[in-house]
């Protein structure tokens, strides 16, 4: 029950409070290029969280088996993008194959999402806070997709609607997306404190 | 095996230049935003941050230039990517043991500089391209415009959530900080305003 | 084995370049992480030597088990401060917990009789500036200093020089405050007991 309950707090620790996005300035290019509709936006997140998953799981892994133990922590950063480029490309190749209809709607953002701050930054995160076992960097790295593919939807909602207001010339596109995006991360500070 | 010395001079300063104001990373390309707000709270990180980035993007410049004609098309981008994040761990040792301080503000940003999307990119349409004179000067010029635009926003940002730049205080002692400067928010809003400015200036119709 | 020559033929460059760069880095970081470690060292005696000037140099004394709100076991390094004439001037221990916004560390120290708290320092904390970040001011550590060693509540109100065992909170900052005190009462029961245990 208590393992449970750890679980549980993580996870909505960073889908809401430490989301990964608004708090942590991670995944910012793709919030800002891919959420100009939801279809697309919705989309994008699904294939982060997919990513992140097993890119998160992974890197645990290899951290606490081979560069731990053998005492090669120097050569971590290079060992996870390298799992991390890895992973993708057979994420892409897989989805290919046997999903070609869920390809057709997000298989198009996967090579983008290798050089995605959020996925590197989740891994480095779960190490950083010193995660000791797998089944919690599981949970952790699934909230923390969750987390982005709820910020890029309400982003995207947002923006959808925006279209449609008197924004000024020089604030039309990326400009008037971060003001947005900065009342949101101030939103979500209301957040902060909620668990104990 | 080296490029003839190019006859015009104006492509050397014509590259700095590029690099600085007219492809400006952070408010023209749209690039590297990650780090340029986190890490714009106060001037001394950004700066920092600006010269690890300039670092890695030399060295890797250099190194994918000089090896440009052996390059497999099909992996190239692992190529880039091991080069870039070598020299990032090259970098983040060098900030622990010499700068811990500034290390320890900085924290997972600095490993994050291998998904930065300006080196990457500059390696795959400048050094994977060209001589290894045009992709040094091209590396300064868009390090240099990176570390320009994180120490301009670091500036305002300092400025208004505790008077000081660079720990030295430059507002009267009355004025009371905006302390949202400091956060999330500020960051944010303070980019979007910018690069609003910055649109006026080049009069760009979105 | 043409498959193989035909895979050396595309991935040569690929290999050897990994073999560079992997010598580049190993050499960096057996030039410079003496260094890094020094540091770290470094760091933590500066920390505890504010805590307790009047010590000459600090021993490390245990690892004591404390369990977390949550049943989560957490170590603590407790060290000794010796003073010159090599009598114990006190004890210093690590103490994590969570803060408003992130994880936060301090380094507290207790006088060697155990019963009072000497002060302490934060090793890392992410709070919010301005509010919660002031739980590094004088006027919130202040407090701490000849507090009694457990029991430590937290008021909103009151006389902040007054040496007890209530401390006020910082103005906009209760849940750093709270979890500061809390992080102090759940470490300092288990460690002291284990120190007079050890003696």
């Amino acid at each position: 029950m208590d393992t449970l309950n750890i679980l549980l707090v993580g996870f909505i620790s960073i889908v809401i409070i430490n989301n990964l996005v608004l708090t942590k300035f991670l995944g910012i290019c793709p919030f800002l290029g891919v959420s100009a509709r939801i279809d697309m936006a919705f989309g994008m997140g699904l294939a982060v969280t997919f990513v992140v998953t097993l890119s998160g799981t992974l890197t645990w892994l290899i951290d606490h088996l081979f560069l731990i133990p053998l005492g090669l922590e120097v050569t971590r950063y290079v060992c996870f993008i390298l799992v991390i480029a890895g992973a993708v490309q057979l994420v892409e190749m897989y989805v290919r194959k046997f999903f070609g209809g869920l390809y057709e709607s997000f298989g198009i953002f996967l090579p983008l999402i290798t050089t995605n701050c959020a996925i590197l930054g989740l891994c480095l995160f779960i190490n950083l806070w010193g995660i000791d076992n797998l089944l919690e960097a599981a949970v952790l790295s699934f909230g923390a997709g969750v987390g982005f593919t709820m910020a890029i939807c309400i982003m995207a909602g947002i923006r959808e609607n925006l279209n449609l207001a008197d924004v000024p010339e020089c604030l039309k596109g990326a400009p008037i997306t971060l003001i947005t995006a900065g009342l949101l991360t101030l939103a979500f500070m209301g957040f902060a404190g909620m668990i104990k | 095996m080296t490029d003839p010395p190019d006859k015009k001079p104006g492509l050397y300063t014509g590259t700095f230049s590029a690099g600085l104001w007219r492809e400006n990373p952070v408010f023209r390309l749209l690039l590297g935003m990650c780090p340029t707000l986190a890490v714009t709270a106060a001037v001394k990180p950004a700066l920092t941050m600006g010269l690890s980035v300039i670092f890695v993007l030399l060295c890797s410049n250099i190194v994918v230039s000089l090896i440009r004609k052996l390059l497999k098309p099909h992996l190239r981008i692992l190529m880039f990517t091991l080069t870039i994040s070598t020299f990032v761990t090259i970098a983040d040792l060098f900030l622990k043991a010499f700068l811990p301080r500034m290390s320890e503000t900085l924290g997972p940003y600095v490993p994050l500089i291998i998904v930065n999307c300006i080196i990457i990119c500059r390696s795959e349409s400048c050094a994977s391209r060209n001589g290894l004179a045009v992709s040094v000067i091209d590396a300064m010029g868009m390090g240099a415009g990176f570390t320009l635009t994180l120490c301009v926003l670091a500036a305002v940002r300092e400025v208004l959530a505790s008077g000081r730049v660079f720990e030295v205080r430059v507002l009267p002692e009355t004025f009371v900080p905006w302390n949202a400067m400091g956060m999330p928010v500020g960051a944010f809003i303070t980019l979007g305003l910018l690069l609003g400015l910055v649109n006026v200036v080049t009069g760009k119709r979105a | 084995m043409h498959k193989i020559g035909h895979f050396l033929r595309q991935s040569w460059l690929l290999m050897v370049c990994s073999f560079c760069f992997g010598i580049l880095i190993a050499l960096a970081g057996a030039a410079w992480s003496p260094r890094i470690e020094q540091n770290r060292i470094d760091k933590l005696n500066r920390l505890m030597g504010g805590l307790l000037p009047g010590a000459a140099r600090f021993e490390s004394a245990a690892q004591v088990e404390v369990e977390s709100a949550r049943g989560k076991l957490l170590e603590s390094d407790v060290y000794r401060a010796v003073d010159p004439e090599g009598e114990t001037d006190g004890w210093v221990f690590n103490a994590v917990g969570s803060g408003f916004a992130d994880k936060i560390e301090l380094v507290v120290a207790v006088g060697p009789d155990l019963e009072t708290i000497k002060g302490f320092d934060c090793l890392a904390s992410n709070e919010t500036p301005g509010f919660g970040d002031r739980i590094k001011n004088a006027y919130f550590r202040e407090q701490f200093e000849g507090a009694p060693a457990g029991g430590l509540t937290l008021a909103k109100t009151g006389d902040a020089h007054s040496i007890d065992d209530k401390i006020v909170a910082i103005t906009g900052a209760t849940v750093s405050s709270r979890a500061v005190v809390d992080i102090i009462n759940m470490y300092i029961g288990p460690v002291t007991k284990h120190i007079k245990s050890m003696e």
